[in-house]
């Protein structure tokens, strides 16, 4: 093997994995054979190994000459990197304030809120977030890379939205109709986390105590409440498709604005309906006598119980009536504006 | 030497923008890397050759060169030739070509 085939044989390892390569070869050699004989002529030299050091050296260095076939010279291309790095952005927000909300989650049941089995589910639970959030790093750059190379370049065209932009959107001061794509995605998490417990975990909704010799659950519902669950999910997955569509979109519509004020509306009245159910708190002081309280501390727990459960159920319900109102109040607004 | 480096960058990037054109007005007939290049070097565009090849290969691939293996000589050769799609966008851009040129004039006179 001369010293030009061992460059073209080098240059071609470095190159990318292209169905070309040996292609590209061919005519790599055939081009120094070209450039050889020219130099050979126009300089009365003979063709011998220092002049094929020089036309060499001129080509450059085989990495270098290697690069310049390569049609992705990135991870990620410019094209797809703003969509790369907004998904990058939701991903980990979602991974790490589930696992931040699962750790409280389980700090508060599994633990009697202090202690050292307390900091020790905590740091845990931070522990678990930062390996997650890695993972789920590593997952969306893969996937993305994935994409740069095997979508065509028109398909990856399509993710350059700049034509479809509209420079209307940066117009006046803060659009009232323009979505806070921040909000959302806190939304879309937090809703999603208590879709979860809810319907995955609903053993999280109560208390257990460890005694001596057995773990014992006391729920915190009654079945009278788990009744209430399918039509909660409905509330929630809507509000979670409105959510989503609304990150995709940016912006309010009529629509949104009418979707946004009945699933304000639903949420109030399940809530005022739970809240008007009896029987719905499964705390007792028999339930809690199986616990390894005494008697008097379990009367503390039922009082505290019964009264923080309308209690924290009214200030939702006041909070829903002052969204509610101001998804009707946007929703007229909007529609005296357009008219 | 921070000038020399931004003129050079910009020449640069002003060659690279009229190399598909210039290469194109020139494989009306067929030539291969090499030649082409020195044709180019001939009419005065000194052009890299770590730019050209790469280029004729990406001009194939979008379907507006089409090249051929021919042996002379005892040695292989790829020649490219400007293909009917080409030939469509050669005329335009020209006419684009023209007007940059028109207007860089007025602009620069």
């Amino acid at each position: 093997m001369n010293l030009i085939d061992r460059y073209v044989s080098e240059v071609g390892k470095n190159l990318p994995l292209l169905n070309g390569r040996e292609d590209i070869e061919k005519e790599l050699k055939s081009t120094l054979e070209d450039m050889l004989e020219d130099r050979a002529q126009s300089t009365g030299r003979i063709r011998d190994e220092a002049l094929e050091i020089e036309v060499l050296k001129e080509y450059g260095s085989p990495q270098k000459v290697a690069s310049t076939y390569n049609p992705h010279p990135y991870l990620i291309g410019p094209k797809i990197f703003p969509f790369y790095l907004f998904v990058m952005k939701i991903v980990l927000t979602v991974v790490v304030s589930v696992m931040l909300v699962l750790a409280g989650v389980q700090a508060v049941t599994d633990t009697p809120f202090m202690g050292a089995d307390f900091v020790k589910i905590i740091g845990q639970g931070l522990g678990s977030a930062l390996s997650a959030a890695i993972a789920a790093f590593g997952n969306v750059t893969l996937i993305f890379i994935i994409i740069e190379r095997v979508l065509p370049e028109k398909e990856i065209g399509g993710f350059d939205d700049e034509k479809e932009w509209d420079p209307a959107s940066l117009a006046k001061e803060p659009d009232p109709d323009s979505v806070s794509r921040f909000e959302l995605i806190a939304e879309i998490v937090f809703t999603f986390v208590a879709l979860a417990i809810l319907n995955l975990y609903p053993q999280w909704l109560g208390m257990f105590f460890f005694t001596e010799n057995e773990q014992v659950f006391i729920p915190l519902f009654t079945e009278k409440f788990f009744q209430f669950v399918p039509y909660i999910n409905i509330v929630l997955i809507a509000e979670i498709l409105l959510d989503i569509y609304l990150l995709r979109n940016a912006i309010w519509t009529r629509l949104t604005r009418l979707s946004k004020v009945v699933i304000d509306a639903a949420s109030l009245a399940l809530t005022v309906l739970i809240l008007r159910t009896p029987d719905i708190i499964a705390f007792s002081a028999e339930s809690l006598t199986g616990g390894p309280f005494p008697p008097e501390q379990a009367e503390v727990f039922v009082t505290i119980a019964t009264y923080t459960f309308p209690i924290v159920m009214v200030i939702v319900i006041i909070i829903q009536s002052i969204e509610l109102v101001k998804a009707v109040y946007r929703l007229f607004k909007m529609s005296r504006e357009t008219k | 030497m921070a000038n020399t480096e931004s003129f050079e960058n910009v020449v640069l990037e002003l060659r690279r923008g009229v190399i598909v054109l210039a290469a194109l007005s020139q494989l009306e007939t067929e030539e291969y890397g090499y030649s082409l290049l020195k044709k180019l070097a001939e009419l005065g565009l000194e052009v890299d050759q770590g730019t050209l090849y790469p280029l004729l290969r990406r001009l194939e691939t979008q379907g507006v060169l089409e090249s051929v293996w021919k042996l002379e000589e005892s040695r292989p050769r790829r020649y490219y030739v400007i293909s009917a799609e080409g030939k469509k966008l050669l005329p335009k851009l020209k006419k684009e070509w023209a007007g940059i040129v028109s207007v860089m004039d007025k602009m620069l006179s």
